[in-house]
C-alpha cells in the first residue's frame, strides 16, 4: 500500500533532459522506482539513462498506457503548462518539484487538479518516497527505511533528518512526503494526514511544519477526528519577525504564522510536540505503545 | 516585489484607475513651481506607518512645500530613508472606502475585499458592521464580469456616469492589475469620493509575485524599476543578495552553514537549546559551485563575531560530492582558521568523502580544524559539539564562561 506512490507506480520524468532532472532519472532509477519514460517537447526519440524520451505526455502515455505517477522538473515558469499537460493526459499524481513557481500559476493549477481529483504534491518539493518500493523526486536514499512511520514536512532537509532519526531507532517510513515549502502548494498537511490515515502500513504520523502560513494550524483542526498518534515538530521558534527565511513561505507577518501558535494548536488537538529532531523518534515510540 | 505608491500609481493612471493630480520630486525641486496648492506631501517608502511617522505633510504654498519636502528628505521611516517624495493635489474628501484585492491562502482563491466605511480598524468594522464589507472570492485565474465592478460602485453610493467610472476602476484594478500584472496584493486606502461625487485613489499599495516579474517585461515602460526586495539590510546581507542567497544576520557567535532553508531555521531553534548563539541565517542548499561556496563560508569567516561555524549537509537535489569540492577548494584558497564541526550524509556521499579523505592527506594542516561526522551521527550531537568548541574559544578571550 503506502501513499501517492508504490513499487507498481509507472513513473514519467517531465523535462527529462534537465541537468537536475537527469542525475535523478538515475538515482531514481537505481533505486527501484518504475521510470518509464521521459518527456521534453523537441527532444522525442532520445533516450537518456535508458528512459524513452517523448515529445509530450500524451504521446509518452499512449506508448506506456500504466504512467500513473508524474514528476515535474521544469524551470518554474513552465511549470504551469506541465502540470496542465499531465491532467488533460489522465496522469493522476503530480510530484511537482520547481521552485519560485508564480502564485496565480499555482491556484489555477491547484483548482484544475482539484477539480479532476488529481493529487498534487508541491512545488518546492523534494519528493515522496516509499522506502523499499519507489522514490520519485530528489530525496537521498540513505536517509530512509522501510517502516510503519509515515511522515510528512514543508521541508527537504527536515524531512531527511527526520528519517535518519527515526533509522538510528531502528523506525522506517511507509511513506515519506515532502509538501513543499511554497506559500501555494498542491497538497497541504491535512491532505496527507488523510492519506496516511487511511493508509494499513501506517500505524504513527510524524508531521514538521515551520513559521509562516497556516497549513499547521488547519492540521491541528483534523487532529482530534484520528485514529493514528501524530507527532509534530515545528521549527522557527527563534525566527526574527519580518524576515523571510530561505523558504519562500516562512516568513513572520504580524502575529500570523509563529512557531509559537503552530505548537499551541498542535498540542491543543492532542499532537505530541517534539523539542528536538532526535525527540521524533522516542515520541513515535512512546505513541505506539499505548 | 513592493512597489512605491508613485509607481503604482502610475499605473493605476494607465488602467483607468482615477488619482489625484501628482508630481514626483527628488531632485527637480524647481518643478514644484507647477503645482496648484494646496498640495500633500507623501514621503516614499515601502513600508507602512508613514502617517504615523510623519512622513505625510501638508503644504499651501511654494516656500511652505520647499521647506517640508527638506524636512521630508532628512527622515528615516523605519530604517528606510525617503528619496523620493510625492506631491498630490489636497482633495477634499466627502467619504473614505477601502478596496483590496488579494490572496487568501486558506481558501486557496483570489479575493476582492471593499469596505464601505474606510480601511481604518477593518478588522473591527467586520465584526461590528458585516454588511459594510463585501468580500468576493474569484475562482483563479477567472476576470470580474464588467457588471460586478459597477455593482460595488453602485453599493458605495456612486451615481450616473461616476458609477461607471468607479466601476471600470474596480474591474481595472482586479482584472488588469491584479490578475494581469501577478500581484499578491492591491491595495487602495482610502479610496474616496469628493463632494461633486466622482472617486479617487488616495493611496496605493501594491506587491507584484517576484516570480512572475519576468513575464511583464511592460513594467520598464512604466518605469517601475524591477528590483530585489528593499528592507534595512545589513552589510552582509547586501553582499548575499547580490549573489543570491538566502541570508539574515543574527547576533551570536556561531556560523550556520546548513544546507538547506527547512534545516537552516531548525539549526538556528537548536543552537539556541543548546545554549549557543547562532550568527545568521543561511540557505546553502542548491547548486555549490566554488564562486558561491566561497561568498556563503566567506559571510561566516569574514564576520569578527563568528568564532566557529557549524555545517552540514544532507545531499538530495544537492549532491555531497559537489559541496565536498566547492569546501575543499574554498578550504586551500582561503586557509580559514575558524574550526568548522560539520555532518554529511545523503546523496554521492562516499565519493565526498573519498574526496575530503585525499585533500587531508594532502593538506593535513588546513583540514586539523575541520571536523565531517557522517549519517551515523546524530545531528544534534554535532550541534552541541559546535556550541562546545565555540563556548571554548569564547573562553579563552574571556568573553563567556564556559557551563
Amino acid at each position: 500500500m503506502a501513499i501517492l506512490v508504490d513499487e507498481n507506480s509507472e513513473v514519467l520524468v517531465q523535462g527529462i533532459t534537465g541537468t537536475n532532472a537527469m542525475t535523478h532519472t538515475k538515482l531514481m532509477k537505481a533505486y527501484g522506482t518504475k521510470i518509464v519514460a521521459g518527456v521534453t517537447p523537441g527532444k522525442g526519440g532520445s533516450e537518456v539513462h535508458g528512459v524513452p524520451v517523448y515529445d509530450s505526455v500524451k504521446e509518452a502515455k499512449r506508448a506506456h498506457p500504466k504512467i500513473s505517477v508524474t514528476s515535474i522538473w521544469v524551470p518554474a515558469k513552465f511549470a504551469r503548462d506541465a502540470a496542465i499537460e499531465a491532467i488533460d493526459a489522465g496522469i493522476k499524481t503530480i510530484v511537482m518539484i520547481p521552485e519560485m513557481i508564480p502564485i496565480h500559476d499555482m491556484l489555477y493549477v491547484r483548482k484544475v487538479a482539484k477539480s479532476k481529483d488529481v493529487l498534487m504534491v508541491g512545488g518546492n518539493t523534494p519528493g515522496v518516497i516509499s522506502p523499499g518500493k519507489s522514490l520519485v523526486g530528489m530525496l537521498p536514499k540513505i536517509a530512509f527505511s522501510p517502516g510503519r512511520i509515515g511522515t510528512v514536512s514543508r521541508s527537504g532537509s527536515i524531512t531527511y533528518y527526520i528519517a535518519n532519526s527515526l533509522g538510528l531507532h531502528g523506525l522506517g517510513e511507509s511513506t515519506s512526503v515532502g509538501i513543499g515549502g511554497d506559500p501555494i502548494i498542491g497538497c497541504n498537511f491535512e491532505d496527507v494526514l488523510k492519506m496516511f490515515e487511511k493508509d494499513p502500513e501506517t500505524d504513527c504520523i510524524a508531521m514538521a511544519g515551520e513559521i509562516g502560513g497556516v497549513y499547521e494550524e488547519l492540521a491541528a483542526r483534523y487532529i482530534p477526528k484520528m485514529k493514528k498518534p501524530v507527532v509534530a515538530y515545528i521549527s522557527g521558534k527563534y525566527a526574527p519577525q519580518g524576515k523571510r527565511m530561505g523558504h519562500a513561505g516562512a516568513i513572520i507577518e504580524g502575529n500570523m504564522g509563529t512557531a509559537d501558535s503552530k505548537i499551541k494548536a498542535l498540542t491543543e488537538a492532542g499532537a505530541r510536540v517534539a523539542t528536538l529532531l532526535s525527540d521524533i523518534p522516542l515520541l513515535v515510540k512512546q505513541a505506539l505503545k499505548r | 516585489m513592493r512597489l512605491y505608491e508613485y509607481e503604482a500609481k502610475r499605473l493605476f493612471r494607465r488602467y483607468g484607475i482615477p488619482v489625484p493630480e501628482s508630481m514626483v520630486i527628488d531632485n527637480n525641486i524647481w518643478e514644484l513651481e507647477n503645482a496648484v496648492f494646496p498640495v500633500v506631501l507623501k514621503a516614499q517608502t515601502l513600508i507602512g506607518g508613514r502617517g504615523k511617522s510623519g512622513g505625510i505633510q501638508f503644504a499651501n504654498n511654494l516656500d511652505e512645500a520647499k521647506k517640508k519636502i527638506e524636512e521630508l528628505k532628512k527622515m528615516k521611516i523605519k530604517g528606510y530613508t525617503v528619496e523620493k517624495v510625492l506631491v498630490e493635489k489636497k482633495m477634499e474628501i466627502a467619504k473614505e472606502y477601502y478596496i483590496c484585492a488579494t490572496i487568501d491562502r486558506i481558501e486557496h482563491k483570489p479575493v476582492l475585499i471593499v469596505s464601505l466605511k474606510g480601511g481604518v480598524d477593518i478588522e473591527e468594522i467586520a465584526k461590528t458592521s458585516p454588511e459594510s464589507i463585501i468580500k468576493l472570492y474569484q475562482e483563479p485565474g477567472e476576470k470580474l464580469a464588467p457588471h460586478v465592478g459597477r455593482d460595488i460602485a453602485i453599493e458605495m453610493g456612486f451615481k450616473g456616469e461616476n458609477c461607471i467610472k468607479v466601476g471600470n476602476a474596480i474591474n481595472a484594478l482586479y482584472n488588469d492589475i491584479f490578475l494581469g500584472l501577478d500581484c499578491k496584493l492591491v491595495e487602495i486606502n482610502p479610496f474616496i469620493s469628493t463632494k461633486d461625487g466622482k472617486g479617487y485613489a488616495l493611496d496605493a499599495k501594491m506587491d507584484i509575485d517576484s516570480d512572475a516579474i519576468f513575464r511583464h517585461p511592460e513594467l520598464s515602460d512604466y518605469e517601475v524599476i524591477v528590483r530585489h526586495e528593499v528592507g534595512e539590510l545589513t552589510e552582509r546581507e547586501k553582499i548575499a543578495k547580490a549573489a543570491n542567497i538566502p541570508y539574515v544576520d543574527l547576533d551570536g557567535y556561531i556560523g550556520v552553514f546548513p544546507g538547506g532553508a527547512g534545516f537552516g531555521i531548525a539549526a538556528i531553534d537548536l543552537i539556541k537549546h543548546f545554549g549557543g548563539e547562532p550568527a545568521n541565517f543561511m540557505d546553502s542548499g542548491g547548486g555549490p559551485t566554488p564562486e558561491r561556496m566561497k561568498t556563503m563560508l566567506g559571510l561566516l569567516m569574514d564576520n569578527p563575531k563568528v568564532v566557529a561555524i557549524f555545517g552540514a549537509r544532507f545531499g538530495g537535489i544537492s549532491r555531497c560530492d559537489d559541496w565536498a569540492k566547492a569546501v575543499i577548494q574554498y578550504i586551500r584558497e582561503n586557509k580559514p582558521k575558524k574550526p568548522m564541526i560539520m555532518r554529511m550524509a545523503g546523496n554521492m556521499e562516499e565519493e565526498a568523502r573519498k574526496m575530503f579523505e585525499q585533500a587531508r592527506k594532502e593538506t593535513p594542516e588546513l583540514f586539523s580544524n575541520v571536523k565531517i561526522y557522517a549519517f551515523d551521527t546524530p545531528i544534534e550531537e554535532v550541534i552541541k559539539e559546535t556550541v562546545r568548541v565555540a563556548k571554548e574559544i569564547l573562553a579563552k578571550e574571556k568573553k563567556v564562561e564556559v557551563n
